[in-house]
């Protein structure tokens, strides 16, 4: 119905190659983008500062742990320590009066290299046994953060970040840092979305799916998992930068903890591995959905007049927010990507599929 | 599709008039970002029951200046994401004045409070460089920052070394991340000063293996050991101790050591251990008894009665009577509504108030956002505590020197 096919053939290799093969996809990544780029004028400013921005920052990073994870197939449990390790360089180099251009993508290099350094010796190891590996390197970045007053910046271990300003713009306003989180996601969007019809994308997919299989076949799976780490390594340390310039303002080792580690790959794993949309879709369940239940539940309690006692209402969202996930993982154990993703398929051959039966 | 797209413009159009006006409000009201989910649970529940029984009693008296007082408490679970976006959300409802109860918290919305120009209440939590405020502006750490606590503990050990501490060996167990971490450098400065000497021994999160530790303080027999850390692992480090025959005496906590920590550790077994406290314990205070005649007699209490029998309940009552004396005075001299400037001048009007009884008194002004910060030691003698100095706030000049030094490395 909304995705019609009809008249969509692919006759040849660049066509079938397209980003979008149908149209009404590409008319609904069209829409969206519009929503996104007039977001500021349409939805109000605690909406857009406290969830639209976060949300933004966090599906890029998210994407970042996607393409290790879901596309190549590695378990990473050592995320939020390369975005801290990004955020920290810029920062730093932010401070040291490089302009915040080139400060962010120092701090992405600087993710880059640690990651794909750590990657050397993790990579000797595959399945949990990398997945313990990387929860390591989660503990060293930890231990580092706390232990080195010159980087956390001093004993109480935040670091104030310097107001950013990109092309020579100087950016203070709530729009503003949107458009910045906006501009991001959608650079890493675009990337993921052409990642998987590049000899790179396949190369990781067949590393993911065999890796000595893939080696039979030509492709350096060791190479290959390197360049993933570094790649995603980058997205992450960018976010990391992104996310204390534009949301947090001050970078402290709470904010790269081993919990949201943790919380990411749940992003990552509720979204569906190697969906985009549902990397979308599993930020705004992981990193929203508790507050938003929890304002409703307070609603609810103070609508109904009823006398709760705070830690009682403290601890039902939370039961709400794990039930949701258990329910969603039932319901489809590769993720609200693949939720999305039955419900296009569904409706590409509506009403004829019911013939079938 | 073209229609889907005018239909939900439209939509969203009504949604942004919809939630983009909101009137500021009537009642002076304090928004609780508070972690009643995760890692503070142990005392945010009494301290939040707290700030709603003084509330209702304050209300019940015909509230500030004619008008009724509000506390809205919301939970943050302890993730600065969460806390930015209570405060974010509160401070759209008219809130001005905050308080987190979490380290992590409180530093995420600081930089946004200075910023949007409203108060951040951090007493016991947050940079104790805060107390400085001629940089920070907004921030209120009213009572006694950790650094000052820690000087104290030390001018403790030296009342009990008749002022010499030239051959005592002080031990120093912390969290090792940025909570413990903080006196060091104070407890470092003053061995330099004073000679003794200075033991460190980190205890690794979440603090249910301390076995290490305390078997290395048994060999290295410090006369007296500084304890910063919190909840069950207090229960943990008693066992330890008594493992390793190191006597209760030598303990000498951060005030985050209360009642429930007593009861599992054993009211016996607990028997000589020290804490440093910054508020009156116990159940016999004018103010609380008000509150049992006014409120729980009545069955109109904010939550269970036995909560309010903790040491950190009368933390909170403390915390928010100064907070509503603020305002009170707010009120009186520059009227209502309460603005944030006048709330703020509220708060730097405070002098030689003892919070109802429950703390020393403090007197804040423009440059000291502390208050002056005092607090005493008390012992555990099996049955309830018992005092062992006077209120003090001693070597004020080298905290203030470490905050000074602090609080210029924020202003770069």
């Amino acid at each position: 119905m909304f995705y019609r096919l009809s008249g969509v053939h692919h006759a040849n290799y660049v066509s079938d190659s397209r980003i979008f093969k149908v149209p009404a996809d590409r008319n609904l990544t069209a829409f969206i983008f519009l929503i996104g780029l007039a977001a500021p004028f349409i939805i109000p400013s605690l909406y857009l500062n406290s969830y639209m921005l976060p949300w933004l920052i966090w599906t890029a990073a998210a994407l970042g742990l996607n393409l290790v994870t879901g596309w190549a197939g590695q378990l990473h449990l050592g995320y939020a320590a390369v975005m801290a390790v990004g955020a920290y360089s810029s920062i730093h180099a932010a401070r040291f009066g490089v302009p915040w251009e080139f400060a962010l993508i120092i701090g992405g290099l600087t993710s880059s290299v640690i990651g794909s350094l750590f990657a050397f010796a993790a990579l000797r190891v595959k399945g949990l046994y990398l997945a313990l590996t990387t929860l390591a390197m989660q503990f060293v970045m930890d231990w580092v953060l706390t232990h080195s007053p010159a980087i956390s910046g001093g004993s109480h271990a935040s670091l104030q970040s310097p107001t950013l300003a990109l092309l020579g713009q100087e950016i203070t306003t709530d729009t503003g840092f949107y458009y910045v989180a906006f501009g991001w996601c959608v650079l890493v969007t675009i990337f993921m979305l052409n990642l998987k019809r590049t000899g790179l994308g396949r190369a990781l997919v067949a590393v993911r799916e065999k890796d000595f299989a893939a080696a039979i076949l030509g492709v350096n799976s060791f190479y290959y998992k390197i360049l993933a780490f570094a790649t995603s390594s980058f997205i992450a340390g960018v976010s990391g930068a992104l996310l204390v310039a534009t949301f947090f303002f001050l970078a402290a080792p709470e904010q790269f903890s081993v919990a949201v580690s943790i919380q990411v790959l749940a992003m990552v794993i509720v979204g569906g591995l190697g969906s985009i949309i549902g990397s979308y879709f599993g930020v705004a369940l992981i990193l929203l959905v508790p507050g938003i239940v929890n304002g409703l539940v307070v609603t609810l309690s103070d609508g109904l007049g009823t006398q709760i006692d705070v830690e009682t209402l403290a601890h039902i969202p939370n039961a709400v927010y794990g039930a949701l996930i258990v329910i969603i993982l039932l319901i489809e154990p590769l993720g609200l990507g693949k939720l999305y993703g039955n419900i296009r398929d569904y409706l590409m051959v509506w009403p004829f599929d019911q013939f079938k039966k | 599709m073209k229609k889907l797209t005018k239909a939900l413009a439209v939509l969203s159009m009504f949604g942004g008039a919809m939630f983009g006006t909101q009137a500021l409000a009537e009642p002076f009201k304090i928004g609780i970002c508070y972690d009643l989910s995760k890692a503070y649970t142990f005392a945010t529940p009494q301290v939040s029951q707290a700030a709603m029984d003084l509330a209702k009693l304050i209300n019940m008296k015909g509230g500030i200046g004619g008008e009724p007082v509000e506390v809205i408490v919301r939970d943050h679970g302890n993730e600065p994401q969460r806390g930015i976006e209570c405060y974010s959300k509160l401070s759209r409802e008219g809130v001005f004045v905050f308080d987190t109860l979490s380290t992590p918290v409180s530093l995420a919305i600081l930089p946004r409070a200075m910023e949007d120009g409203r108060i951040l209440m951090q007493s016991l939590v947050g940079r104790g460089d805060a107390v400085d405020g001629t940089v920070f502006d907004w921030v209120y750490p009213i009572g006694p920052t950790y650094w000052g606590q820690a000087a104290n503990d030390v001018a403790y050990i030296k009342q009990l070394n008749d002022g010499d501490l030239s051959d005592v060996k002080v031990g120093f167990v912390y969290f090792d991340y940025p909570f413990g971490q903080e006196p060091i450098e104070i407890l470092e400065t003053l061995s330099e000063k004073e000679g003794f000497e200075l033991e460190l021994y980190p205890v690794p999160l979440p603090g249910s293996d301390q076995a290490g530790v305390w078997s290395k303080v048994r060999r290295d027999k410090p006369d007296h050991v500084i304890v910063w850390m919190l909840g069950g692992a207090h229960v943990v480090a008693s066992k330890e101790m008594k493992r390793n025959r190191i006597p209760m005496d030598k303990y000498i906590s951060v005030n985050w050591l209360n009642e429930v920590d007593i009861a599992n550790i054993g009211k016996e077994a607990a028997k000589g251990i020290k804490r440093g406290t910054n508020v009156v314990g116990g159940q016999d205070i004018a103010l609380y008894q008000e509150i049992m005649a006014e409120l729980y007699d009545k069955g109109e209490g904010s939550g269970p009665i036995e909560k309010t029998q903790d040491v950190f309940y009368n933390t909170g009552l403390a915390m928010y009577s100064i907070m509503f004396e603020a305002a009170r005075k707010a009120a009186e001299a520059e009227g209502l509504p309460i603005t944030p400037t006048s709330y703020k001048a509220g708060l730097e009007s405070l002098e030689g108030y003892d919070a109802n009884g429950l703390m020393a008194p403090i007197t804040v002004t423009a440059e000291d956002h502390g208050g002056g910060g005092k607090t005493r030691i008390e012992m555990w003698d099996g049955e309830t505590w018992v005092p062992q100095t006077d209120w003090i706030s001693e070597y004020t000049d080298v905290v203030w020197g470490v905050v000074k030094e602090s609080s210029a490395k924020y202003e770069q």
